[in-house]
């Protein structure tokens, strides 16, 4: 076995092991074991981002900005506003068999769909080769369970972790898309994002305060 | 674009961000030195924005492009129109809110112990929201123009949120989830976008980022790309336009937020949104005009829920917001026809649209702020106590109906005859159903609140008062403005002209 395929292993157990947290990110009930899922999730991104980097060393800058944004700051927050508000998750509409079911759907079909139909998301020559098609197949893959996350979940802080997986997903697949992004706007996007989370986290805490719950069924003052 | 603009580097594209940007950081530095402070500085720096777009206007009209940085930056008629818009409105609303946050119910919301700390936090946050909109206009970066529109959400979720009391942090969850949501969809367009342009092998490194430099090549994008790179633009931007389906955050954050907030949601932001979706789904327009008929389809389906969902509403502020989705409708449906005359027509009503429904929200803020009561119900017989808004209120009313001689009338007109001389009649149609309707929407309520017998609804509205000047002035303001524009639509005609020759892509 030569370099390259040891390097492309690489790559793909860890791009595995992203799905494999992002399922139990979602599907963790205790809040805080959830964000340190997710925490774990964020250092296998920084790994994979440096394991690209063999390939393109701009992605070195990527690998630091997501370790401070993602590994760092996010979880921060999260175990900050956790112990303002609630522990354990309320119950969502779906529970953990179904969750597993979706997984593996997504999975096998974004799998499908990045190694017969790549040129549809891929429209750079680079973005073709196996190691990076993997990769968006997860990215994708870790994408839609966040948006899965985030739709089926009523606990407020438990849709935010699914937001953070939605952008992580996003985060991922510029790796194969936009791997020459100047270092500007890969900054502004990853700022963003923990901004946003702060925001989200801010409000929901003073939400605890007002409704006592983070349930957001019961936000139904405003309808009509 | 021309092909013979004329390009002139300049410092005015930035300084039309760092001018409010900076004013918010030093209103925040000088927090201590109370509301007063805040105001000035407020007032200050959205009337230097204000100039500045004056100034971008004035050198645009005659074909020239402003360029900064390489042209990172990059101003033509179509951002310059944009500018102009928030600067103005950006100031009139400040000038309203000077007298708006005096008044003793918004001081009780906002709890009274800390009036004045949060009120320099208000006016910090204002001046950044103007900040990031200029910023987004301005900007010819596609991934810096994504993170511009997402940081209108992030510095105007807290002013959605400001009471913080149930209604209004229910309304900024909303808010900022569902936006963060879609937005994101717009960051994988605009990658996909970016990806497939620096793809083509026609631009080097980071000129793939530019606007203006993709615009030559999206016509080589493989076409499934393009697709899905539009599709997503168009939920991502279409979000935060307040398009429909995805629009069910904007009645509830237009509605709780204070009213100088909703004037810049409703008269400002959206279109600052819809620009965003305009300049980077405009892209695709030449090579594959078939994407005309679905926008211009989305546009048809947003104005008439917008306006069905507008009817059956009693809370003036909720009755105002959705109709925003309608009004938007009509702007998408004319800037999504890609021809010169849509462009026109949907740019005009853009701008009329910023005049009067920020007009309507300081409206309906100057009855809450004289009564405390948003209910229609529980309203009426104002025009006598109150007779500046309530003929600023009719006026509003009737321009954003189509009146004549109003200038909605002039705008909506355009849009309709678009419409027709592109064979879209069904369009048309919806769009001329939908203005009769606009006018029974909002012109009854109107009645019944300043002309109906008050007997029977809420006590104390005999001893209602006009509001203080510095509130009816900027609603005097853009009252003239809309009838001027009505008489003398001309006026407006050399900048939209520039502007819709930016979007039109097919045929003059």
């Amino acid at each position: 076995m030569n370099l390259t395929d040891i390097h492309a292993d690489l790559i793909r157990t860890l791009s595995m092991m992203l799905v494999i947290t992002s399922v139990a990110t979602v599907e963790t009930r205790r809040l805080r074991l959830a964000a340190a899922v997710y925490c774990v999730q964020a250092l296998l991104i920084v790994a994979l981002l440096l394991s690209f980097a063999a390939i393109n060393p701009a992605l070195y800058w990527w690998a630091g900005t997501a370790f401070i944004t993602k590994v760092v700051l996010t979880p921060w927050f999260l175990f900050q506003y956790i112990g303002k508000t609630q522990e354990t998750e309320l119950p969502p509409w779906i529970g953990f068999g179904p969750s597993i079911v979706v997984a593996a759907i997504l999975m096998i079909g974004f799998f499908r769909l990045t190694h017969s139909q790549v040129d549809l998301l891929a429209p750079t020559a680079l973005a073709q080769e196996d190691v990076f098609r993997t990769n968006l197949a997860v990215a994708l893959t870790v994408f839609v369970l966040g948006l899965y996350a985030v739709l089926t979940r009523r606990d407020a802080v438990k849709t935010v972790i699914g937001l953070c997986l939605l952008e992580n997903g996003v985060h991922l697949s510029l790796v194969s898309l936009a791997p020459e992004l100047p270092e500007t706007a890969l900054f502004g996007v990853a700022t963003e994002v923990v901004v946003t989370v702060f925001l989200l986290l801010y409000v929901i805490a003073g939400m605890y305060q007002q409704f006592g719950t983070t349930d957001t069924w019961r936000l139904s003052e405003l309808r009509g | 674009m021309n092909e013979q603009a004329l390009l002139v580097s300049s410092g005015l594209p930035a300084a039309a961000f760092i001018v409010p940007l900076s004013a918010g950081v030093i209103v925040f530095l000088g927090g201590r030195l109370g509301r007063g402070f805040g105001q000035g500085v407020a007032l200050l720096a959205s009337l230097v924005t204000a100039a500045i777009g004056v100034a971008m206007v004035r050198t645009v009209v005659h074909g020239s492009v402003l360029t900064t940085w390489h042209n990172e930056l990059r101003v033509d008629g179509l951002s310059a129109l944009l500018v102009l818009v928030i600067g103005t409105l950006g100031f009139l609303t400040t000038l309203y809110s000077v007298r708006y946050v005096e008044q003793a119910d918004f001081q009780q919301r906002v709890g009274v112990g800390s009036v004045e700390r949060r009120l320099s936090v208000f006016y910090g946050l204002l001046l950044w929201f103007l900040a990031t909109m200029t910023w987004g206009c301005v900007t010819n970066n596609i991934i810096m123009l994504w993170v511009a529109v997402e940081a209108t959400t992030l510095t105007s979720g807290l002013l959605v949120a400001f009471f913080w009391d149930r209604r209004a942090l229910e309304a900024g969850y909303k808010y900022l989830m569902l936006l963060t949501i879609g937005i994101t969809f717009a960051l994988l367009g605009c990658v996909l976008v970016y990806a497939s342009a620096a793809a083509t092998g026609r631009l080097d490194g980071g000129q793939a980022l530019l606007i203006s430099e993709v615009r030559n090549v999206a016509g080589l994008f493989p076409p499934r790309t393009a697709v899905i790179a539009v599709v997503f633009l168009i939920i991502g931007f279409g979000t935060k336009a307040g398009i429909a389906p995805f629009h069910p955050w904007l009645p509830d954050a237009h509605a709780e937020a204070p009213t100088p907030v909703s004037v810049l949601l409703s008269g400002v932001m959206i279109k600052m949104a819809l620009y965003a979706l305009a300049r980077t789904v405009g892209l695709f327009f030449p090579a594959w005009p078939q994407l005309t008929v679905f926008t211009v389809a989305l546009g048809a389906f947003t104005m008439v829920l917008g306006i069905f969902l507008a009817l059956a509403q009693d809370d003036l502020k909720r009755l105002l917001a959705y109709s925003s989705v309608s009004q938007i409708g009509y702007v998408l449906a004319g800037v999504g026809l890609g021809t010169y005359l849509g462009c026109f027509g949907g740019l005009f009503h853009l701008l009329n649209h910023a005049l009067f429904k920020a007009l309507l929200f300081m409206c309906v803020g100057a009855v809450i702020y004289a009564t405390g009561i948003r209910r229609i119900s529980e309203l009426g017989g104002l025009a006598k106590r109150m007779p500046i808004t309530a003929v600023s209120f009719l006026v509003g009313a009737l321009a954003i109906s189509g009146f004549p001689p109003f200038n909605g009338f002039w705008s909506k007109l355009t849009v309709y005859l678009a419409l027709a001389q592109s064979g879209l009649w069904w369009a048309a149609v919806i769009a001329v159903v939908t203005s009769l309707l606009t006018m029974v929407v909002l012109v009854r309520p109107v009645c019944r609140v300043f002309w109906s017998n008050p007997a029977g609804k809420s006590p104390g509205l005999s001893e209602v008062r006009e509001v203080p000047a510095y509130m009816w002035i900027p609603m005097l303001v853009l009252a003239s403005v809309c009838l001027l524009l009505g008489l003398l639509p001309n006026l407006a005609y050399p900048l939209l002209d520039q502007a819709a020759s930016v979007l039109a892509a097919l045929g003059r």
